[in-house]
């Protein structure tokens, strides 16, 4: 039945609307029945008083062969955009196409019953799941050895330890044989080692040549398993992309620098520059940036910091001070700073990251612009340095 | 394709719950007939203490009437008990899983098909004891069998989407359970109120079901045919088979309606 394997996921400019708080109870059906008749929705969106957007016109398309990775902080509404793909929600506007069989590893425990075995629980999840029991049956074998769970077959599974559940949940899903792969988290499901075949098994079904998306928030995982990747914000989709340009995107908002202390930092980083936004691995690059120092109090203690990042992980690489630079703090007015870098790093994006720090108080008083820095291969070469490596031959 | 996932998914459901309502218990499956023996009993202490007090004596045929409508009505109390949870308590499935919902009610329903059904079996086996024999006219059980199961499947569709939206549901459940019985003819029989009072019961829905029961087994008697008692009560028209047949046929239209219009919003709010 699965042997064309065209399935394909389309959302077609998808809203969710959802409410915040309790509402089941009858006092209050008729208030709001009342207000729904006297009022009408507020014309910004159709939101009623309480109602919030959890997804804001998103549409994506997923083929065969591609792998969609969804990648923002908690609450962006990855979550809910999986539940419109498997059909849990329904969009308020829009559509959405999810075209043959979904198999979906996310909530692998969902249909257990801790009162079953091991083996009725199998067969539960698997019709929960929509495999029929012929399939459960004749993958069975599998399922157990994958996840390790042969001797305890027979016992409720009330009785398995929280690793043990979520290694047989993940098995009987990983097992479904679907035209379309749905992945959250489960990435992070059991011990290193089941994690391991975890993510070979889910590669597996992602070469598998059907349309795949991935919530994770290990981004390694979506590097390497995703052709494409969005980056959802507030319910909003803020970019399309390679799952490099995308995590690059999502990091730049996250973990840069230390939050600012919220008082009128005396000195100010208004503007960064690049003297290129590319750069040949292991060449210099100069980052020219303007200022202002907004007067009192005294700009003694302050100096300005800058941080190199690697985008997809968002690790701190370089760090250095201006003091330790040699560079006196200016006391008044505008000024400029050039800073040179030497990047000897592997290619990439990084973020370039300025702040004020002020040692008297050991904290961030202001957070200037992050820029990107897409440094490109020169030479190429494996490892973590660029070592500018010349060979000569001599006769 | 659909339509053999949706049948596979109602089975185990089913299967689940079966193996779940007499796990770990003492006695198991024999609660199956226990049940409906409670209230078959029951029925017979009521219908003793009646006929005592009216000086008349019980017949057989008296009680054994009181058991197939037991066994009726256990079924319905059954069902709506356990289906008016169903959704509600498999919250970790609603809100992580798709598949179609109606299948947690449906199978609720189904696993008391199949206790009724060892009740029933029980219930087969001590009928004769009674002096009852069944005659053509048990042919007409089927259909009355159909029309409680129309019914009940109705009000539990109803009920358990309900109490996904207001947990009030759960107390109404506990009304009709606890009164329901005094308003159906299960202990007693219709006709045994007058012309007035049996024309009035008859409007529930079930009444005529039950009694339909009753008189097309215990009592031999065609349903296509009028029924009226030396006294000049009329124990049974044919029109109350159309009247319960029109009951079933729009409550379950009715109630899967609105059933799968609320579906959709069961994961929300929840």
């Amino acid at each position: 039945m699965s042997e064309t394997r065209n399935g394909l996921v389309h959302v077609d400019h998808v809203w969710k609307k959802f409410r915040y708080g309790e509402h089941n109870q009858l006092r209050d059906v008729i208030p709001s029945i009342a207000r729904r008749v006297l009022r009408r929705p507020d014309p910004e969106g159709g939101l009623w008083s309480g109602e919030f957007w959890a997804l804001r016109d998103v549409s994506f398309t997923v083929r065969p062969g591609e792998a969609l990775g969804l990648i923002g902080p908690n609450g962006a509404g990855k979550s809910t955009v999986l539940k419109v793909l498997t059909r849990i929600f329904r969009p308020t506007h829009g559509r959405c196409v999810v075209r043959g069989r979904l198999g979906a590893l996310l909530e692998v425990t969902a249909g257990f019953h801790p009162d079953l075995t091991g083996r009725e629980n199998v067969f539960l999840q698997g019709a929960v799941m929509g495999m029929p029991r012929r399939d459960i049956a004749r993958r069975f074998d599998d399922i157990v050895e994958f996840a390790g769970v042969a001797e305890f077959l027979e016992t409720p599974v009330k009785r398995y330890s929280s690793g043990m559940q979520a290694r047989l949940g993940f098995a009987i899903a990983a097992h479904l044989e679907p035209d379309v792969l749905i992945v959250d988290e489960v990435l992070a499901v059991g011990d290193a080692s089941f994690q391991q075949r975890a993510f070979a098994r889910v590669t597996e079904l992602v070469r598998q040549h059907i349309p795949v998306v991935v919530v994770s928030h290990q981004l390694d995982a979506i590097k390497a398993l995703c052709t494409h990747a969005i980056v959802l914000e507030r319910g909003s989709v803020v970019q399309t992309g390679t799952p490099t340009q995308c995590i690059a995107t999502y990091l730049r908002g996250i973990a840069a620098v230390p939050p600012a202390a919220a008082y009128d930092s005396a000195l100010r980083v208004e503007s960064v520059t690049l003297s290129s936004p590319r750069v040949a691995s292991g060449s210099r690059l100069t980052a020219n940036l303007t200022g202002a120092v907004i007067a009192d109090p005294t700009t003694d203690s302050l100096s300005i910091r800058f941080r190199v990042r690697e985008a997809t992980t968002g690790d701190m690489w370089y760090e250095a001070d201006s003091r330790a630079l040699g560079v006196s703090t200016p006391v008044s007015g505008g000024f400029s700073l050039a800073l040179e870098v030497q990047l000897n790093v592997p290619s990439g994006l990084y973020f370039f990251d300025v702040y004020v720090w002020d040692s008297a108080f050991g904290r961030v008083t202001f957070v200037g612009p992050s820029t990107t820095i897409e440094v490109r291969d020169g030479v190429p070469f494996d490892g973590m340095v660029q070592m500018n490596a010349r060979a000569t031959l001599g006769g | 394709m659909d339509l053999v996932r949706s049948r596979e998914l109602l089975s185990e459901l089913t299967r689940r719950d079966l193996r779940l309502r007499y796990k770990q218990s003492v006695i198991g499956v024999a609660w199956a007939v226990l049940m409906p023996l409670v209230v078959i009993f029951s029925g017979w202490i009521v219908r003793v203490v009646f006929a005592s007090v009216s000086g008349q004596p019980v017949d057989a045929a008296a009680l054994a009437g009181v058991a197939v409508k037991s066994i009726g009505w256990a079924f319905f109390v059954g069902a709506l008990a356990f289906g008016t949870s169903s959704l509600t308590q498999n919250l970790a499935l609603l809100t992580k899983v798709y598949f179609p919902r109606e299948m947690l009610p449906l199978a609720a329903i189904l696993t008391q098909v199949v206790d009724t059904a060892v009740g029933t079996v029980a219930l087969m086996i001590v009928l004769p004891f009674l002096g009852v024999v069944p005659t053509l006219a048990a042919l007409w059980l089927p259909l009355l069998a159909l029309m409680l199961l129309c019914m009940t499947t109705a009000l539990t569709l109803l009920l358990a989407c309900l109490n996904v939206f207001f947990r009030d549901a759960r107390h109404l459940v506990q009304v009709i359970i606890s009164f329901g019985i005094f308003f159906t003819p299960v202990f007693f029989d219709a006709s045994a109120l007058g012309q007035r009072a049996a024309r009035l019961l008859m409007l529930n829905p079930l009444a005529p079901v039950l009694e339909g029961m009753r008189l097309a087994l215990v009592s031999g008697h065609n349903l296509a045919r009028p029924l009226v008692e030396a006294n000049g009560v009329t124990v049974w028209s044919p029109w109350l088979l159309t009247y319960a047949g029109l009951w079933s046929l729009v409550s379950i239209v009715a109630c899967s309606v609105i059933f799968h219009r609320a579906e959709f919003r069961f994961a929300e709010y929840i």
